[in-house]
């Protein structure tokens, strides 16, 4: 532990002290200002039918940080997070309303593919679902997907080293991915991702299906991924949001009139602010673990 | 494995000995304005106290976010707790330093006591040293160390004790009368910056063994388990 | 009823004392599982010891290269043989890719909420009901006559494909169903068009149930007779059978030597039977081949 040196205290000044610089100022919402945004999401809401799973949802999503979704069961995080990749699109009943803008552009406008879509914006699910054949295979399928047929073994490794499990499988790549554990089989799902460099990494509950120690490795991961990704995940232990992310948004369920059940977001702030002074009731009664 | 929590608890740990050495060089400036009557010394001791509240909120706002972020548990919340409890005891020891600085002020234009003044220096001496130890101590997680602290304390009680009895025997010098019983407040302020290094020390067992017991205590001087 | 045995207060863990009527009806509906268990294996193991005893003395290469002729001496089963073999191949190339096909399209591509689709998913299910006599009188009225087809093998090949399509279909759409969902959520998230989340992941990982199915259900058209008599297969043709000619298969064959008085020519229709049966074990074991060879474990 470095010491700065003992100060000379002959009668004058206490030199050698160097004025550190003050706590960094933490930014609120309104003094985000200066962070890049890479998501704008304006008033979306999604319905199933005639269910209204998520109503009147606007916020941000800044470039190059973690930002987690809270919130009690059906309270439509899910929901939300799938709006960013398209992927409600594959469910029949789904109907989108408002506007996601992606650098800009409207994720859902009329000449968007989601195809592409999701090509830039990856994801990874709860439950780790490597498909049924060899590691390599599994890590190489979205760049053949995509017709990047060229260095593929390259590709692999790469992918494999940024999802921190290439010493763990260099030797075995064209073993059955079903054999690895649990946490290694979401890391390769992790890899299956980044193998197509895309620009964002939607994560659904990503280690709520793992144990201890695989959930930590996941977080360090996640940690580590940050610096060249934009990471969003949705998780509903509040602890880990706690320690992963930087910014937090606690969505709630608002029990309408007709009973109808529809997710809305009550609080989207820095963590520190979520976890030591929410400024919404509904959000310090989650955290503390009061209701929800 | 959560490196991220790992980088926080060594950065605070880092940041409270930090705190320590400013703290350190309060009390070597408030001590050597007191030996010389430096009144500049003095009010620039007073100034810098300014830097040693803003360290000490910034480490309670660390351990606010590290508690509600990371949820410690085991040494590690012992940790964290032991850090609190002694960040408070530092930013006691840079009050302490201020009031000495201004006691120097007030007492600038009397006439002083060389022997008083030289009691003073080895007990100023002694509670530096004090507090190294007690910071050396928890940085090593080192009882032994932080129970030889009971022993300097005892030297600076004695010294505290001398001062008391010398300013008595200046009753028959009224003129001196003003400094002396200012100088009882200055040895009464060494003695309480002992008593907080002791405070330090006892976390430094508290988070090694998870037992908080009292070095010594004046109901039981055997030492007491609370 | 309780006795309390062992520590006095502790529960009593011991049978039961006395008569247990739930236990006694439970031995009842074992013992009646176990015997229609019995049935079964005895009825089918009587009917394979009478026609092997009868007909494994016919078997000779004779039999299987000869055509038939009225002498039951020279009596043999080849164009019956090949018929059915034409027919099983032919089968196969038009009832897998059409079968496949429409199950594909069903589960992967289909929306659901479309009145048609629902229509049709209704009309498959209750095609694979209809008895195959009315698929023979179909094949007779539209194949034969309706398009001047004529009474060939090409036209008991399409009836047949007619009968055992609906079984296809159901049997693809259940292997189709199940392969997890979240195979193709993985494969739709890293940006794969429907195509490629269907042709990469979804059917190879179908393809043991798929084959299963499908053979099964060729197997069972293997053995039909009734619509293969009313779309014209002949119990007499000397000469291998062609796609565009007269044909005839080896359940006809069967049922025509049957159906003559003289002794030796049952003797034969056993003979045929076994051979019969033998394709079909053909059948069945590469269905198991094919299953083996694809099966992933999930």
């Amino acid at each position: 532990m470095s010491r700065p040196p003992q100060g000379q205290s002959t009668g004058g000044t206490l030199i050698g002290v160097d004025p550190r610089s003050a706590t960094e100022p933490k930014p609120r919402e309104s003094q985000a200002a200066e962070r890049p945004v890479l998501f704008d999401v304006r008033d979306l809401g999604v319905r199933y039918g005639a269910h209204v799973a998520l109503n009147n949802v606007s916020m941000k999503i800044y470039r190059n940080q973690v930002t987690a979704f809270i919130g009690p069961s059906g309270c439509g995080k899910s929901t939300f997070i799938r709006c960013f990749n398209r992927m409600n699109d594959l469910i029949e009943s789904a109907r989108v309303t408002g506007r996601v803008l992606y650098h800009g552009q409207d994720l859902y406008g009329p000449d968007v593919d989601p195809v592409e879509v999701r090509k830039l914006i990856g994801m990874v699910f709860q439950k780790p679902n490597p498909f049924p054949k060899s590691i390599y295979d599994n890590v190489a399928f979205g760049p053949r997907v995509l017709g990047l047929k060229s260095e593929l073994d390259e590709r692999v490794e790469r992918a494999l080293r940024s999802a921190a499990l290439w010493e763990e499988v260099k030797d075995r790549l064209k073993m059955n991915a079903l054999s690895l554990s649990g946490g290694q089989q979401q890391r390769l799902c992790i890899a299956r991702c980044l193998a197509v460099e895309p620009d964002v990494l939607l994560m659904d509950e990503p280690a709520s299906a793992l144990d201890p120690i695989s959930t930590a490795a996941i977080e360090d991961l996640m940690h580590e991924l940050r610096s060249d990704y934009t990471i969003v995940i949705v998780t509903h232990n509040m602890q880990q949001a706690g320690r992963v992310a930087d910014m937090t948004a606690f969505f709630s369920v608002d029990i309408g009139d007709d009973g109808q059940r529809t997710g809305v977001l009550v609080e989207y702030d820095d963590t520190q602010q979520i976890f030591t002074n929410p400024a919404d009731e509904r959000t310090e009664g989650y955290v503390t673990g009061r209701f929800g | 494995m959560r490196t991220t929590f790992q980088e926080e608890l060594d950065g605070l740990e880092a940041d409270f000995q930090q705190e320590g050495s400013i703290v350190l060089r309060s009390l070597r400036g408030a001590l050597s304005a007191l030996e010389s009557q430096d009144v500049e010394l003095a009010d620039e001791v007073i100034a810098f106290d300014d830097e040693v509240d803003a360290r000490y909120h910034e480490i309670e706002k660390r351990i606010e976010l590290l508690l509600a972020r990371q949820t410690p548990v085991a040494t590690d919340l012992r940790l964290v707790l032991g850090i609190l409890h002694n960040n408070i005891r530092l930013e006691r020891i840079g009050d302490q330093c201020v009031t000495i600085a201004k006691l120097t002020k007030l007492t600038s234009h009397l006439d002083t006591k060389r022997s008083l003044i030289e009691g003073f220096e080895e007990m100023g001496g002694r509670s530096e040293q004090m507090i190294q130890v007690a910071l050396d101590s928890f940085a090593e997680r080192d009882i032994d160390g932080a129970r030889s602290l009971v022993e300097l304390d005892e030297l600076i009680d004695r010294g505290n004790r001398r001062v008391t009895q010398q300013v008595l025997a200046l009753a028959g010098e009224p003129a001196m009368q003003e400094w002396g019983m200012r100088m009882i407040v200055v040895s009464r302020c060494i003695e309480r910056i002992g008593d907080n290094a002791v405070d330090i020390g006892e976390q430094t067992a508290y988070v090694v063994t998870g037992e908080f017991r009292e070095f010594t205590d004046a109901s039981h001087p055997s030492g007491r388990k609370l | 009823m309780s006795a309390a045995t062992g520590t006095a207060g502790a529960p009593s863990i011991d049978h039961k004392p006395g008569f247990d009527r739930d236990r006694l009806v439970g031995w009842i509906f074992g013992g009646f599982l176990a015997f229609s268990l019995v049935i079964s294996f005895v009825v089918l193991g009587a009917l394979l010891y009478d026609v092997f005893s009868k007909g494994i003395g016919e078997l000779t290469w004779d039999f299987l290269t000869r055509p038939p002729s009225s002498l039951p001496e020279r009596a043999g089963a080849r164009p019956a043989i090949l018929g059915t073999i034409y027919l099983m191949l032919l089968l196969i190339a038009l009832t897998v890719p059409i079968g496949v096909g429409t199950a594909v399209y069903l589960e992967e591509y289909a929306n659901r909420e479309r009145w048609y689709n629902r229509w049709l998913e209704v009309n498959i299910q209750n095609l694979a009901g209809v008895p195959s006599i009315v698929y023979g009188i179909l094949g007779l009225a539209f194949l034969v006559r309706g398009l001047n087809l004529g009474r060939v093998l090409l036209a008991g090949a399409l009836i047949l494909t007619l009968l055992v399509l609906p079984t296809v279909i159901v049997a693809s759409r259940e292997a189709l169903r199940a392969v997890p969902d979240t195979i193709r959520q993985g494969a739709f998230a890293l940006g794969a068009t429907r195509w490629q989340v269907v042709s990469r992941q979804v059917l190879p990982a179908a393809i043991p149930g798929i084959a299963t199915g499908s053979i099964l259900a060729l197997a069972r058209a293997i053995g039909e007779t009734a619509p293969l008599l009313l779309v014209g297969a002949l119990a007499f043709i000397s000469f291998n059978p062609t796609l565009l000619g007269d044909f005839t298969a080896l359940p006809i064959q069967i049922f025509q030597w049957i159906s003559k008085p003289q002794e030796e020519f049952r003797l034969k229709a056993a003979a045929a039977i076994i051979v019969l049966l033998a394709l079909l074990l053909v059948l069945n074991g590469f269905a198991v081949w094919l299953r083996h060879r694809y099966q992933k474990r999930w």
